[in-house]
């Protein structure tokens, strides 16, 4: 493979990389103040 | 030590055992109840940089104490299922998250918008009153029992609590009082 | 009195055969009970325990073993925690039952006799050992008597 082919590679695996952890912590963040429904 | 913080100052501390010193666990959402106007839990995030949400959550009941640097329970057996814990904590309603609703007077004055809660807490937590930003611009903070209804987009308020934004929470905490009296509520 | 610092990386004898085992490497603790439970012996995976009965002498100069039998390697996960210095009580932050940080462990004292812990050393602050609740890898909680006075 190429110089070009490894630098794909490696573009690839950063925006993976990247997703991942976005993603994994907008899941955790929360951080919400929630009023609990009415009784009755 | 009683203390006010407010909840996005609760959100992300370490839960951590008093028997067994480990971190077990740190607050996601603060759950209350605007009626008796007290946290009724949190949910939880695991600790770790990358790690996600935890499926187990934390009552009021089950919390030792609140502090500056932690929430404090006594051992990881607080922390339970959801299928063990109060609907309204297990299965919070996220659609009545309070924070960015507009706050609106019985009159329809808007007297700008939620911002954060504010909570006494220390052995238990009493939710003392809400941040908001006013509409020109600036924080404010008015009392609890503050809303006549509240919904995930606003909170409806007696009209004398316009008279009752204070601009920090030292002033918050003397004026929650007198506004109580003032609705008839002491 | 002895302190924590103090006795790391002291020499350990065997008192029965007067060959050397190794050196202390941390102290586990037993927060319930407010005193030493075991003695860590070297580092890493070859890292091993003696339970403070097994002593015959915590001296200044050296702490002598009843025999070499009685080293032991770590037999669950608190005990590996504690080869990994993950339970270590000096450095360890301090934690009120309330929730509020009163600082870091800097040391700790204890009597070379019973194992039992008699001081919490923070900072310039002196704490009984009776304020400990519980400590592990995140923190030692400390009860109210020992939050700083407002």
């Amino acid at each position: 493979m190429g110089v070009l082919g490894w630098v794909i590679v490696v573009v690839i695996v950063v925006v993976v990389a990247s997703v991942a952890f976005v993603v994994i912590r907008r899941r955790r963040r929360g951080g919400r103040v929630i009023a609990a429904k009415e009784k009755g | 030590m009683r203390l006010l913080m407010t909840a996005s100052q609760i959100r992300g501390l370490p839960v951590v055992t008093v028997r067994g010193g480990e971190d077990v666990a740190e607050v996601r959402d603060v759950i209350f109840s605007p009626e008796a106007g007290r946290l009724l839990g949190v949910t939880l995030n695991k600790r770790g940089f990358l790690a996600g949400r935890s499926r187990d959550v934390l009552p009021a009941e089950a919390i030792h104490a609140i502090g500056q640097d932690a929430v404090m329970v006594l051992d990881a057996l607080s922390l339970v299922a959801p299928e063990d814990a109060p609907d309204d904590v297990a299965h919070p309603a996220v659609e009545r998250n309070v924070i960015g609703d507009d706050v609106l007077t019985e009159g329809g004055l808007s007297l700008g918008k939620v911002t954060d809660l504010v909570l006494l807490v220390g052995s238990s937590g009493e939710v003392v009153g809400y941040q908001i930003e006013k509409p020109g611009g600036g924080r404010g903070y008015i009392p609890l029992p503050a809303q006549l209804a509240v919904s995930g987009a606003a909170l409806v308020v007696p009209n004398i609590t316009e008279e009752f934004v204070k601009d920090d929470l030292v002033g918050l905490g003397a004026t929650v009082d007198e506004f109580r009296a003032r609705l008839g509520l002491s | 009195m002895e302190s924590f610092k103090r006795s790391a990386g002291r020499k350990v004898l065997s008192r029965s055969s007067a060959k050397e085992l190794g050196s202390v490497s941390h102290l586990l603790v037993d927060a319930q009970e407010r005193r030493i439970a075991a003695v860590v012996i070297g580092r890493g995976k070859k890292a091993q325990l003696v339970e403070w009965e097994q002593l015959s002498g915590f001296g200044p100069d050296a702490v002598m073993v009843v025999d070499e039998g009685a080293l032991r390697p770590p037999a669950d996960d608190r005990e590996r925690g504690a080869t990994e210095g993950k339970l270590e009580l000096v450095g360890k932050r301090a934690l009120s039952e309330g929730g509020t940080e009163v600082g870091k462990l800097d040391d700790v004292t204890f009597d070379t006799d019973t194992g039992a812990l008699v001081e919490l050393i923070i900072g310039d602050r002196r704490v009984q050992a009776g304020a400990l609740m519980g400590s592990g890898s995140y923190a030692a909680v400390l009860d109210d008597s020992a939050e700083p006075s407002p």
